[in-house]
């Protein structure tokens, strides 16, 4: 038996100005919970309605969109469910608040997320508009997103979004946490980690 | 034609539609785990409601929170009304936001800007 040294997680959460953080497997129950949890948190730190709808709306698109990737057919094979975990945390930085979330992105949705984030870099927000009226009208697949999240948390960031994609190769970095193509994942797979400041 | 109603959840809106008064309502937060399956029933119920209602029909929202997928759904129901308007019935919508929430106001201003119908957008105190 270990003991749990939360202590330095705390250390690290303060150094990064964490305010909440919530990392495992998504479900709506948790997504709904912890939606209240954030907006009663805002409203205790005093931010104005503007800044708690915008922080909460890229909140809920991120949620939703963990979710979605993390409930990949190919993840549902791994013994402890660990391929569904994700990490979402919302932090503050001077004036600006920053929704983050990481995951697993499976082989065939990698194309999609990297398509999604470039169709809305470089656009102004006027740009931004006109595309999110353009994909509101634009028929999609039942069961699929919209299309409209990462246009969405564009026009409410004042900041670029910022993303990474992590090759989960063989020897890579998070091989420690049984991630590795032999321990299960499928071949193809990314960690997604993306940040939109608000 | 039956009533519909549908109580609100956390991330559900309230539904109210009345077929006698032409009273349609919603309200509360919109961010189900599925909303093409939450919006579907609504919006097959307002189309056949529009196909032969006489009299006049107002759309009351007191939406205050729409993700996007739930946008879109929004966008074919507000279309159904457009399209009852264009075929005579006398469609309004009442728009409801918190004065101070301007970023719901933008919201509702861009819905609107796609319409032809009556659209109030009405603010009031939060």
């Amino acid at each position: 038996m270990t003991h749990f040294d939360l202590f330095s997680l705390r250390d690290v959460f303060a150094d990064q100005g964490v305010m909440i953080c919530f990392n495992g497997p998504f479900s709506h129950s948790v997504i709904e919970e912890l939606g209240t949890a954030v907006r009663k948190y805002l409203e205790s730190d005093a931010a104005p309605k503007d800044r708690i709808a915008d922080v909460f709306a890229v909140f809920v698109e991120q949620a939703q969109n963990l979710k979605n990737y993390t409930s990949n057919r190919l993840f549902a094979g791994a013994e402890d469910g660990r391929f569904r975990h994700g990490t979402l945390v919302i932090a503050r930085e001077n004036d600006s608040y920053i929704v983050s979330s990481g995951n697993l992105v499976g082989p065939e949705d990698v194309a999609r997320v990297k398509t999604a984030i470039e169709s809305v870099s470089g656009l102004d927000k006027v740009e931004l508009k006109t595309l999110y009226k353009q994909r509101l009208r634009t028929p999609v697949e039942p069961g699929r997103g919209a299309g409209l999240g990462f246009i969405d948390m564009a026009r409410r960031a004042t900041a670029p979004i910022a993303c990474s994609f992590r090759e989960l190769a063989d020897g890579n970095p998070l091989d420690h946490e049984g991630l590795s193509s032999d321990g299960g994942l499928p071949a193809g797979t990314v960690f997604f980690n993306v940040s939109v400041f608000i | 034609m039956e009533s519909l109603s549908i109580k609100s959840g956390v991330s559900s809106p309230s539904v109210d539609f009345d077929p006698e008064t032409g009273l349609l309502r919603m309200g509360g937060e919109s961010y189900p785990e599925n909303s093409f399956e939450f919006y579907t029933p609504i919006i097959a119920w307002l189309t056949g409601y529009l196909s032969d209602v006489t009299h006049p029909v107002r759309f009351l929202v007191e939406l205050s929170y729409l993700n996007t997928s739930s946008t879109k759904c929004m966008i074919d129901l507000l279309d159904q009304l457009e399209a009852g308007f264009k075929q005579g019935v006398k469609v309004s919508v009442d728009w409801y936001y918190d004065r101070d929430n301007e970023r719901a106001r933008d919201t509702i201003e861009e819905f609107r800007e796609d319409f032809t119908m009556p659209f109030n957008v009405i603010a009031r105190e939060g």
